[in-house]
């Protein structure tokens, strides 16, 4: 994969999560109620993306063209 | 032994181990090297640069910010989450690229950078200025943190100045003498406490007072759901604000110049890896955003001086805890107020150094550049003492507008990175009208058009006149525009 693809994809998958916590997408999950795992749903919305965002950022790490570079300069 | 007695034992204990490790972390390395001092010899591990980073952004707000944030407003307390999870992600495509930029110029800071690829002494020097603004106002918010804390915990035994001198006066002590290696390694030590901390008096308090979060979070539900929500009637606050509050603060993060230098400290593969690590902190702060829930209902508002005052309150006033218990919430709010002020603080004497004094004495040699960013430390470290301890008045104002000020770097900072066309006079108009814009409407207007957080407005004002700026003034040079755009 070419670095500026690389830098593309990055960018949408954190971009979708980021547009999930903020209005208007945020409207969905903006209730108190069900309580699950002990949280209102708002709030258990906001960690689900969080959640969701670290584990493919840590996926999408492994495809780096970059990841492996000896160090510059 | 009284409470009181037990958390003050704790906390100066805790103040003994914080001085010892920044003084030990600084030791053995090249004590008259301006790289090391600076930025480490640009080689700080994965382990204390996660650290690094997490501890400022764990700072005195988020200790007693965010729970006096849940406790008051509720739903819109998410806001801080939300941000500290998403704020870094831009770091994993800039970080490396400044990383090897700063490398190839020897940088290490905001100000050198743009100076860098804009020629600018004006830019430079404004960039400086801003940023020593900024920087005394957040360490005034850590330091009177501290102070409160020290404070309410002794039940007004140790008076403010005093509470306040003690705590910052150790964080100068080890940032003069060891420069960022210090700040990292503190970092480390103090990061670990406070999350441990912040767990443990987090589900302390909750389980105590109602059983467990469910049953909290329940009768939230039933009494005032609003509460739980966002923008609707009777909501703490609307939509747009709520969303331009997180904008405006995932775009300014990354441009505090102690977040910002962190790219000259590392590798890129760190700063890769760090990014990646870096949610995790987010989630952190959840416990502390329960406190402020859990208060609600049980603390009447009109108790508190200040809805930032609720977790000590809480600990001290309304709950029979332990005295060690009382010590260890001392201690860890400490440590977060301290982590930041580090890092502040070195970052502030740095810019200065950079961008206003070697722009008007232009051939200073490394060792003096090195002796005026030690005593920068002391002199910045005075003056956000003096602020916090007997107020500003006039200076006030100036301070909180450069504080929102920050994040009208960022326009300059991404067009020296990305784009060819940037010149500098569109980067200073930009800067210069979106930093009033910005002051105006934080500080002078009662209120912004449909809410719209007021660094946003100065943000879009900012990057209009940057742009027609930039194509109306003659475009630089291939030469040094590729010095920046084409680092790979």
């Amino acid at each position: 994969m070419s670095k500026s693809k690389f830098n593309t994809i990055y960018i949408a998958v954190g971009l979708i999560p980021f547009l999930m916590l903020v209005f208007p997408f945020f409207e969905i999950a903006n209730r108190a109620t069900p309580i699950i795992f002990g949280l209102p749903f708002s709030f258990f919305w906001v960690i689900l993306w969080i959640v969701i965002t670290f584990v493919t950022l840590v996926i999408l790490y492994r495809l780096d063209p970059d990841q492996d570079e000896e160090e510059d300069v | 032994m009284p409470g009181w007695q037990i958390a003050l034992i704790m906390m100066i204990l805790y103040l003994v181990i914080a001085l010892f490790v920044g003084v030990m972390a600084g030791r053995g390395r090249d004590s008259s090297s301006l790289d090391e001092f600076a930025v480490a010899g640009g080689k700080l591990g994965l382990f204390v640069m996660w650290f690094l980073m997490g501890g400022a952004v764990f700072s005195a707000f988020s200790f007693l910010g965010a729970p006096g944030w849940a406790y008051s407003k509720g739903a819109p307390a998410l806001y801080i989450i939300t941000y500290t999870a998403f704020a870094i992600l831009p770091w994993y495509i800039i970080g490396p690229k400044i990383g090897k930029i700063g490398r190839k110029y020897r940088l290490y800071t905001v100000a050198g950078f743009l100076k860098g690829r804009f020629n600018s002494p004006v830019l430079a020097i404004l960039v400086g200025l801003i940023a020593l603004f900024a920087s005394i106002q957040y360490l005034a918010t850590q330091m009177s943190g501290m102070a409160i804390i020290f404070n309410t915990l002794t039940e007004g035994r140790i008076p403010f100045w005093l509470g306040a001198l003690l705590s910052y006066g150790i964080v100068v002590v080890y940032v003069a003498t060891g420069g960022l290696r210090a700040a990292a390694w503190s970092d480390v030590f103090q990061g670990i406490l406070m999350i441990l901390i912040s767990w443990i008096v987090g589900l302390t308090i909750v389980y105590q007072l109602h059983g467990g979060t469910t049953e909290m979070f329940e009768s939230i539900a039933r009494e005032t759901p609003e509460f739980l929500q966002i923008g609707k009637e009777g909501s703490s606050m609307g939509t747009v604000a709520y969303t331009t509050t997180i904008l405006v603060s995932v775009i300014g993060f990354l441009m505090w110049p102690h977040l910002f230098s962190k790219s000259y400290a590392s590798n890129s593969r760190t700063i890769k890896k760090t990014v990646l690590a870096y949610p995790i902190f987010a989630l952190f702060l959840v416990p502390l955003l329960l406190v402020g829930f859990a208060a609600k209902g049980v603390v009447d508002s009109g108790q508190l001086e200040s809805a930032d005052q609720v977790l000590p309150y809480l600990i001290t006033t309304v709950m029979n805890l332990p005295g060690w218990l009382y010590g260890l919430v001392g201690a860890g709010a400490l440590a977060a107020a301290m982590s930041t002020a580090d890092a502040i603080t070195h970052s502030a004497s740095l810019e200065v150094t950079d961008g206003v004094i070697k722009s008007i004495w232009k051939d200073l040699s490394d060792k003096t550049t090195l002796l005026i960013m030690r005593v920068g430390v002391f002199v910045i470290g005075a003056l956000a003492y003096y602020i916090t301890v007997f107020g500003g008045q006039g200076l006030v104002a100036l301070l909180l507008g450069a504080y929102g000020s920050i994040v009208q770097f960022a326009p300059g900072v991404y067009s020296a990175l990305f784009w060819r066309r940037a010149t500098t006079h569109g980067v200073i108009s930009g800067l210069v009208v979106g930093t009033i814009v910005n002051y105006y409407f934080q500080l002078v207007a009662t209120s912004t058009p449909f809410g719209i957080h007021a660094g946003i407005l100065g943000l879009v004002s900012n990057i209009v006149i940057m742009v027609t700026v930039s194509y109306v003034t003659r475009a630089q040079t291939e030469d040094e525009v590729n010095r920046y755009v084409d680092v790979a």
